[in-house]
């Protein structure tokens, strides 16, 4: 009885998180999941969903996956822009992060701008860094809410 | 035909249902269930910063598929609280069979939770696997406040202690296999041969580099050696869909073991990525036997304990 009880819970065990792999959806989800980690052919231009601060004179300053997501991972930042980009709700997002950066009090940047960067990833690293492409989604000032959309 | 199948088929039910030590499961249950309560703990603060993002952020996945909407912070304080209390309880095994069940349900919400606002991450899954699979075995008969409470004659080896043990194994390689289909299902003979690999790495970086975030400057350099590669996702796609090998005795599990982990610190290396549960080498413990650990460190303790006495003697 044992015995059998040991299979039916083993057998149900590794086939349930084996599914994954055998559902016509590759969803991904958690914690059952497909693993597709590194697995995709991304090829050499990246397009990276960003936003990014915008000085006076209109320099680009980087900000940190905090202020655009709310978390310290870089990859939820990246994902929080590609969803709203998705979802068109960029100017919702530029005001939501524009919010965080006005508390945390970075004088120097007076917009946020939602954007889509398109690299060629290996150039860069050979040091080619402008983009091959520059999509911006959202503008908005620091410190008010969204004043416009694209 | 049949009889292969039999003596196949045999071969493995005597191995599966080999008796094990208490202990081994024992130590499972107080590594796995450690290593989830301080990673709950750490965790703590970008859980309820993320429960505080606007309601559009909010994608939920797997057990919370169903949810409308963001619970409230005060909640997700208070089930974090309250799956660490029940943490900290299956670690020391004070009423495992309650505990136990309620950590592994908790840690697996909360880490739901986690994953439910527009990224699936993967550092945590195979932690929750393994919980659910401790959670109903005897894994507190010995080394716990349980064992001492019932003051039961000291329980030695068993059936019931070395198949949960073994399914947590096969659950640990499953793991990667699926990782290793993903990679042949998406990018096929390509992923191997061709740049899938190399670009990969020059994205993540790049991307970590343009978010501000900690990116691998070894990484970085390898992006301009093309030909160093096709070696390196062959050896990724050895490991993964290698990873059963494990499941062998003796020197066939010690390399494949080595392999797995080898291969988590040179994605550290190249992506400055931490899958922590397995650099930690918890996730991999059901594979050797972790009792040892807990030998040792009794054996220390008495060790310090004897001189003790005697100098107050």
């Amino acid at each position: 009885m044992r015995r059998g009880w040991a299979y039916i819970v083993s057998i149900s065990a590794v086939a349930v998180v084996f599914s994954p792999v055998l559902r016509p959806s590759q969803r991904d989800s958690f914690p059952l999941s497909t693993y597709p980690m590194f697995s995709d052919d991304l090829g050499r231009e990246s397009a990276l969903a960003t936003a990014v601060g915008i000085t006076g004179d209109e320099q680009v300053r980087r900000l940190s996956p905090e202020l655009i997501s709310g978390g310290y991972e870089p990859v939820r930042a990246y994902a929080t822009v590609e969803a709203s980009i998705a979802n068109g709700d960029t100017a919702a997002l530029c005001g939501e992060i524009a919010e965080r950066t006005a508390k945390s009090r970075s004088n120097e940047i007076v917009a946020i701008e939602v954007v889509t960067e398109v690299h060629d990833v290996v150039a860069w690293f050979e040091g080619d860094k402008e983009p091959a492409q520059r999509i911006v989604h959202a503008r908005c000032p620091v410190n008010a809410s969204p004043v416009e959309a694209r | 035909m049949i009889t292969a199948i039999r003596g196949t088929f045999h071969r493995f039910d005597t191995r599966f249902m080999e008796a094990a030590p208490a202990r081994r499961l024992a130590t499972l249950r107080i590594l796995v269930g450690l290593f989830a309560t301080v990673f709950l703990v750490v965790r703590s603060s970008y859980l309820f910063s993320i429960s505080g993002l606007p309601a559009a952020r909010f994608e939920p996945v797997g057990l919370l598929g169903w949810l409308g909407e963001p619970l409230p912070v005060w909640l997700v304080k208070c089930a974090l609280a309250f799956a660490v209390a029940c943490g900290c309880a299956s670690v020391v095994g004070w009423r495992y069979r309650v505990t136990g069940p309620l950590f592994a349900l908790g840690f697996l919400l909360l880490t739901t939770y986690d994953n439910s606002w527009q990224q699936v991450a993967h550092t945590e899954n195979l932690a929750a696997l393994h919980l659910a699979v401790l959670a109903f075995a005897p894994a507190a008969d010995a080394l716990s406040l349980d064992a001492r409470r019932w003051s039961r004659p000291a329980v030695g080896l068993g059936a019931r202690y070395g198949w949960p043990v073994r399914l947590m194994s096969i659950i640990t390689v499953t793991t990667y296999v699926i990782a290793g289909i993903a990679k042949e299902r998406n990018g096929g003979l390509h992923w191997i041969t061709g740049d899938v690999l190399r670009n990969q790495i020059a994205t993540d970086n790049l991307h970590k580099i343009l978010l501000g975030d900690t990116y691998s400057p070894l990484g970085a350099r390898l992006v301009a050696h093309a030909w160093l590669f096709p070696p390196m996702a062959l050896a990724t796609m050895v490991v993964e869909l290698g990873a059963p090998l494990a499941l062998l005795r003796g020197k066939v599990r010690a390399v494949m073991v080595s392999a797995m982990w080898c291969f988590h610190v040179a994605i550290v290396g190249v992506m400055a990525i931490f899958f922590v549960y397995p650099l930690t080498f918890v996730a991999y413990a059901s594979l050797l036997r972790p009792e040892r650990l807990a030998d040792a460190i009794e054996a220390r303790v008495r060790g310090r304990r004897i001189p003790a006495m005697s100098n107050s003697a």
